[in-house]
């Protein structure tokens, strides 16, 4: 196998876990597979290994029950959030973008603290449900962003990042899902009732869209899988293996 | 029951005794069937025969052949075995009478 195509079917490999990846490689080397008899050989392995994981319900609810709704209504929030900061401080108003148009500073911060909250809360049941698939989940969750808000963008004069506001805490929150971070019952308790004592407050002030009542849900999901009975199911469980 | 690509994995396996790895059992059922047996078939098998408890497996030596990686060593458990035996033995009862079984033996009507 020659030194290209060699790095060609070691790219290839990556996709791959690590011991499967040094068994392979080693099989391929002993065999002396040619280069592309060696690329069809691990891209096999790899499509199998995928549709594999396709076969469980979890990567199916992380991409299309969580991901995928989720990001569609945090980029809304994310327009939402930037267009009331435009208009608190640089008095630009944008029509039809946030839900009163009449949110003050404090009711700022509640949204900017519960995009951060329903962000990260979301990626990280996206990311403990199915840590191998998830660049299926990430690749769903800009699916909003870029195929219905980027051509109808209607907002010239604020940047198209503000629609990906959400974007960060969400990456932060699927990294330590997929480590599968422990969080305390507690702590998740402590952010769950915050989520939904802010949402009440906005709900209030007439300043939550009805829709964004859904983002609730991830955050109680954290304190259902943190309840002691549910830790153990975890440890045993092989969901965050899928 | 065993299906016939498990059968011939454990097989080969248990022919190679402490020699069965990934390579060595690909080369093994290639050479008895005569038909390719790809990557994917051989190791998606390997994992859903551990799952069933036919067979263990564990990372081994690492030899320069190899640039430097690891095998995959296999070992078939005694439920592998006897999982092997059940199919030998159904095959066997099933082609009891058959045509290209009589001819083998020389009994052709």
């Amino acid at each position: 196998m020659n030194g290209i195509a060699w790095v060609l079917v070691e790219l290839a490999s990556r996709l791959l876990e690590h011991d499967e990846r040094e068994a392979v490689l080693g099989d391929l080397l002993e065999s002396n597979e040619s280069a592309g008899q060696g690329l069809l050989d691990v891209f096999g392995l790899v499509l199998r290994r995928q549709a594999g994981l396709w076969r469980d319900f979890r990567p199916w609810l992380a991409g299309f029950v969580v991901a995928l709704p989720s990001s569609y209504l945090l980029t809304y929030v994310s327009v939402s959030v930037s267009c009331t900061y435009q208009r608190l401080v640089n008095h630009r108003v944008y029509d039809k973008w946030w839900p009163t148009g009449q949110e003050g500073f404090s009711l700022l911060l509640c949204h900017i603290f519960l995009l951060i909250a329903w962000s990260w809360a979301s990626g990280y049941v996206v990311g403990s449900l199915s840590r191998r698939t998830v660049w299926v989940s990430a690749a769903l969750s800009l699916f909003p962003s870029v195929i219905f808000c980027f051509p109808a963008y209607p907002l010239e004069s604020l940047s198209k990042l503000c629609l990906f506001l959400f974007l960060l805490p969400a990456i932060l929150g699927a990294r330590q899902g997929m480590r599968n971070t422990r969080i305390s019952l507690r702590s998740a308790s402590l952010l769950a009732l915050t989520v939904t004592v802010l949402m009440i407050s906005a709900w209030s002030s007439k300043a939550l869209w009805i829709s964004n009542w859904a983002l609730i849900l991830p955050a109680w999901y954290l304190v259902a899988t943190a309840w002691p009975s549910g830790q153990k199911g975890r440890t045993a469980s092989p969901m965050h293996l899928a | 029951m065993l299906g016939e690509f498990e059968y011939l994995l454990i097989t080969a396996a248990v022919r190679l005794e402490e020699n069965a790895y990934g390579a060595a059992i690909r080369d093994e059922i290639e050479a008895t069937t005569g038909r390719r047996c790809s990557m994917g078939a051989l190791y998606t098998t390997i994992d859903r025969l551990e799952a069933k408890g036919l067979l263990k497996t564990r990372m081994g030596e690492a030899t320069p052949q190899r640039g430097g990686r690891a095998k995959r060593m296999v070992r078939v458990t005694s439920t592998g075995v006897h999982a092997a035996k059940g199919f030998y033995d159904a095959v066997t009862r099933v082609s009891r009478g058959v045509s290209w079984v009589e001819n083998r033996i020389g009994n052709a009507s």
